[in-house]
């Protein structure tokens, strides 16, 4: 068994622990341990929207610092690598690792936190998709033991994962590597000209109507396209596909519902998983996937 | 009373800015009394549970800011320090009855937790060592238990909230969380439900009564013979 | 000037000794808990005590000459206090001009004052009707500081009969056995509520409470919240109090009762320790929770107490003509720290012995059974340091006996000093011992006021309008008070003294205010002959040093 540093963040244990359960199982049954960061704190996503430069990092780092003393104590043997399924929190901790390769930048932030201990740097920053695309979609379909035949689905990747070009996981204008994961489920591959589409991110708090338009228009393009579900990465793209259909209902009435799935959970459908390891019964759908999965003979 | 030579060494301090020269081997508390302080803010219970005597100092030449109990902490040399006499801070009022423990709890009545950038300031000032940055995160992910182990020391001072950069009050956040953890979260005592249900319906009323009226003699008898539990 | 050397936190003497400890521990460890040493018989108890008990020593002691309990003996200390001046002239004060106009004044803000205002509050009286006003801090009390726990015969094995017997045996059978009764019948109630209010009391995974076997008791019984239980209370209760929006002026203690032309208490004068002004409380129903009075260092001991523990309620009460009963009882507290100089005093919880630690004598011998009850253990201590010179003396003339901390996590694994304990193993790690490898020195210190101002089950005072409850009062542990009880004492007379004012209240009709309990006093130390410049109430120890007080100027 492979281990390696998880990093949670915050909306794994709430709003998306259905991502967290279903990807930390697909994970084991694919060999690999995900090793959750003893006192991790919050990315620091929020404070990401403040001006203050250093201030801001610090939040990142002290969880790249959780890495190296899982490496110092033992708990993991050298793996000086995070592996994390939020977008948002990948695109932070790599962000920061980035901001500090500046020397004198490191030196600051490790003095501002003074007694703690140093960060050395050199921590690596992975997505759960690049860590699957590591492990090689050969070995994937060796655990497919219920290919997800005839279910059409729309990857959607939204923008953390992918902009600024620096931290992107694939090319920020045609990424390919949910399609190819999709695929090796067994999933019929919708293409989604809106795959990179911005969902709205922060607004859903501010500007409601404005994250309800880009959902009216994204899910319209993409269901124009023949797709039956979205396949999704990110904890807050997943929010405003699906809870604010609501809205965009409200304001667009010939929205069609469809149900927002993460890809985490279609692997763990298609690996044969127990069902309760599907994360759909947590009350975390606004559009139930079941009726869907369930007329694909899926659960 | 005798006393060594030791008492006879003299500490230099520093009482809000005054210079004053103790005796060796005080607490900052009674150093302060001893220079002709009569603390009416500053003390409390001088036993280190109730944190009204919290104090900041730094040492001379030091640009450290410290944090400590001065009932319990003993001055040095070049100790230069201070109290904080009150901290105002936001405690809004709320119903435990009507509440359920989850992170809306907390966001609804402390939605300034958010803005915790992790920058460890809280934990810094904590004069009881507690993990405060770790247990303020914790609550923004909603996990009850967490907020409770971690806080359980508390001595709501005050510290923590005077130096948070983002103006958090973590000791009211956390209280928040043991109550609704020590309400809802940790399992009920059934056999104080029965035992409460036993009185009321009068198990022990003739026993009790025969007790009462028990001559000092017979009293005495069953105090001597009555078993002690293993 | 040499300086002492320390080996992890005790000088090269007292480390003699500890290794004299060690050698001893592995014979100890075979009989622990209560097999250390048998118990003493009643007679053998009473012979201890009487002849080393500080409470047994006649000459620190006198007879009250003025007021109520005229003729009782009570320590000198006390009747300091109960025979002084008031600080009031009655000339001064203008009894028309009302600053605060209340349904119910509750005099003190420990776990019986705010009992009382929140069972007020339930009972239906409002709470912009309801005054607390308190000496220091809102919530300062010697009830935040209590360790080891809270009493209440909620277990299959336990009945509310044996926690009767139990009481009724440490108190010497003195005890009101109105007020016991009724105490061992309510106590399961109030853990209850406290669980309602969300306190964490440390309890199986299944939701059994933990609770421990200590000193003078039959049966485990004593509930807690690791050793930090009177906080934790403390906190919850708190809290509610201030989610009620409950009227409290801080810094503000009553310095003389009011009473009206009928003879009934109509509130207090407060006085302002900040601005030194005085303000008037008119108020139906009164309660006195004013705590205890360890700060008057009877005897000379040092003390577990609060900074502001003075004894106020009993003078107040006293002027006002309310009776007090089993004031020649002061409980010591056989473990109070010794060493060092710094904390001596403070507690060191019953609960340690509870869980294994023995205590032992300088040569690492063990000489009493750590169960027996307070007076008792305190007693034998005394003997041993003073009577039988087995103590261990410190640099400053102190002398206590050693307290076998280590065992605890021998007999019941490794962590549980740190997870039972985090109180006492801070207190000790901050003056640099550590006592899960060392053990502590201990020796009686002053700890509880035993009697007090007597009530009924109602807790009303022998003063119409005016309650009392918690450490003030008097009568329900006798001569000697169990460990946990005070606790539950706060709450179960707390809780009634909320009601019966509230009750009270509703009907109550004050008459004209007046001073003439104070007249009346002084003129009773005058016919007595009592020649003294003392005032009373205290308020605050004097601590300032010598040069200040010597040098002390009031100019303004």
């Amino acid at each position: 068994m492979m281990k390696i540093p998880y990093f949670p963040g915050c909306a794994m244990k709430t709003t998306a622990r259905n991502c967290e359960i279903s990807g930390t199982l697909v994970a084991s049954r694919l060999g690999i341990e995900m090793v959750e960061l003893p006192r991790w704190n919050c990315c620091g996503v929020f404070p990401s929207l403040a001006n203050d430069d250093l201030m801001r990092h610090v939040a990142p780092i002290r969880n790249l610092i959780r890495v190296q003393e899982m490496n110092e104590n033992g708990t993991v043997k050298d793996e000086n690598r995070l592996v994390t399924f939020c977008s948002m929190c990948y695109h932070t901790l790599k962000e920061a690792n980035l901001f500090v390769k500046d020397g004198e930048k490191l030196t600051k932030i490790n003095t501002f936190m003074d007694r703690e201990k140093e960060y050395r740097g050199g921590v690596r920053v992975l997505s759960f998709l690049q860590l699957l695309k590591e492990v090689g979609y050969e070995k994937i379909s060796e655990e497919v033991k219920k290919p997800l035949r005839g279910l059409k689905v729309a990857p959607y990747y939204g923008c953390l994962l992918l902009r600024p070009r620096e931290i992107a996981v694939d090319d920020p204008e045609n990424p390919t590597i949910l399609e190819e994961l999709l695929e090796t489920l067994g999933a019929d591959v919708v293409d989604n000209p809106c795959k990179v589409q911005c969902c709205g991110s922060y607004h859903t708090v501010d500007r409601k109507s404005l994250v309800a338009k880009l959902t009216y228009d994204n899910l319209t393009y993409i269901i124009r396209n023949g797709a039956e579900a979205v396949a999704t990465c990110c904890p807050l793209c997943t929010f405003n596909l699906d809870s604010r259909q609501k809205e965009a209902k409200a304001l667009y009435r010939d929205l069609r519902e469809i149900p927002i799935v993460y890809y985490t959970q279609l692997m763990a459908i298609a690996f044969g998983l127990e069902e309760k390891f599907y994360g759909l019964d947590l009350d975390l759908h606004y559009i139930d996937p079941k009726p869907l999965l369930e007329a694909k003979n899926l659960c | 009373m005798s006393k060594s030579g030791e008492a006879e060494r003299k500490v230099r301090v520093y009482i809000m800015g005054q210079e004053c020269e103790v005796p060796f081997g005080l607490t900052i508390m009674k150093a302060m009394e001893y220079a002709g302080y009569k603390l009416i803010r500053g003390a409390g219970c001088r036993g280190g549970f109730c944190g009204a005597c919290a104090t900041v100092y730094r040492m001379e030449g030091d640009y450290k800011l410290r944090v400590a109990l001065a009932c319990q902490k003993i001055v040095e040399d070049g100790m230069y320090l201070t109290q904080i006499p009150f901290t105002p801070a936001n405690k809004p009022a709320y119903d435990v009855e009507k509440l359920a423990p989850s992170v809306n709890v907390f966001l609804e009545y402390y939605p300034e937790i958010a803005k915790c950038v992790s920058c460890n300031t809280c934990t810094k000032a904590c004069p009881q060592d507690l993990e405060v940055m770790d247990y303020i995160q914790a609550a923004l992910r909603g996990d009850f238990e967490e907020v409770a182990q971690l806080s359980f020391d508390c001595i709501t001072c005050g510290l923590c909230a005077m130096r948070c950069p983002t103006e958090i009050v973590p000791y009211n956040v956390a209280l928040l969380a043991r109550r609704l953890y020590g309400k809802y979260v940790m399992p009920r005592a059934k056999h104080v439900d029965e035992r409460i249900k036993e009185i009321e319906e009068g198990k022990f009323d003739e026993e009790t009564k025969n007790l009462m009226d028990a001559s000092l003699d017979v009293l005495k008898e069953l105090y001597t013979k009555r078993e002690i539990e293993k | 000037m040499s300086r002492i050397k320390l080996i992890r936190g005790y000088p090269e003497g007292m480390r003699e000794s500890i290794e004299l400890v060690e050698k001893t521990r592995e014979e100890r460890l075979k009989h622990p808990y209560k097999e250390t040493f048998d118990f003493l018989t009643l007679e053998e108890r009473e012979e201890v005590l009487q002849n080393h008990h500080p409470d047994y020593k006649r000459e620190m002691k006198r007879a009250l000459k003025i007021g109520p309990n005229k003729g009782d003996l009570v320590p000198h200390e006390v009747a300091d206090i109960l025979e002084a001046h008031s600080p009031v002239n009655p000339k001064d004060i203008d009894l028309t001009d009302i600053d605060y106009e209340s349904d119910i004044l509750i005099i003190g803000s420990g776990g019986a004052g705010l009992a009382a205002a929140l069972w007020a509050n339930y009972s239906g009286t409002k709470a912009e009707d309801i005054l607390i006003v308190t000496k220091l801090r809102f919530g300062d009390s010697n009830s935040k500081m209590s360790q080891a726990g809270i009493q209440a015969a909620d277990r299959r094995q336990d009945s509310p009969m044996l926690h009767y017997l139990d009481i009724m045996g440490a108190g010497h059978f003195v005890n009101d056995p109105e007020l016991v009764k009724t105490f061992v019948m309510e106590a399961p109630f109030i853990i209850r509520w406290h669980e309602e209010l969300g306190v964490m009391y440390d309890k199986e995974p299944d939701g059994t409470m933990v609770e421990d076997l200590i000193g003078g008791l039959s049966r485990l019984r004593v509930h807690c919240c690791r050793d930090y239980t009177g906080l934790e209370i403390m906190r919850n209760v708190i809290d509610e109090v201030q989610n009620l929006d409950i009227s409290v002026l801080e810094f503000s203690p009553a310095i003389e009762l009011i009473t009206d032309e009928h003879g009934q208490a109509a509130g207090a004068i407060l006085w302002n320790m900040e601005t030194e002004e005085y303000y008037i409380a008119r108020a139906k129903s009164t309660i006195l929770t004013t705590g205890g009075f360890g700060r008057l260092h009877i005897q000379k001991f040092p003390t577990t107490n609060h900074y502001g523990s003075t004894g106020d309620g009993l003078i107040l009460a006293y002027r006002a003509g309310a009776k007090l009963r089993d004031m020649d009882s002061v409980q010591y507290h056989p473990t109070g720290a010794a060493y060092p100089e710094a904390i001596v005093g403070l507690l060191c919880t019953a609960k340690l012995r509870g869980r294994g630690a023995q205590p032992v004598n300088r040569f690492g011998q063990v000489f009493v059974n750590p169960f027996e009850p307070r007076d008792v253990e305190s007693a034998v201590f005394i003997e041993e340091c003073y009577g039988k010179s087995k103590g261990v003396e410190t640099s400053t003339g102190m002398r206590g006996v050693w307290l076998d901390t280590p065992m605890i996590d021998i007999l019941n694994g490794e962590g549980t000093t740190e997870k039972a304990f985090p109180a006492m193993l801070r207190q000790f790690n901050r003056q640099g011992v550590d006592m899960r490898k060392d053990p502590i020195l201990v020796f009686p210190t002053l700890h509880f006021q035993n009697g007090g101002v007597v009530i009924n089950v109602m807790a009303e005072t022998t003063v119409p309008g005016l309650f009392a409850a918690g450490e003030v009062t008097g009568g329900l542990h006798g001569k000697n008070r169990l460990v946990g009880n005070s606790w539950m004492e706060l709450q179960v007379f707390g809780r009634r003294a909320g009601i019966y004012a509230a009750e009270r209240a509703k009907e109550a009709k004050l008459g004209k205010l007046t001073l003439n309990h104070l007249v009346k006093y002084e003129e009773m130390l005058k016919e007595a002959g009592m020649e003294t410049e003392r005032k009373s109430p205290v308020l605050l120890p004097e601590y300032r040093g010598e040069r200040a007080i010597s040098h002390a100027l009031d100019i303004f």
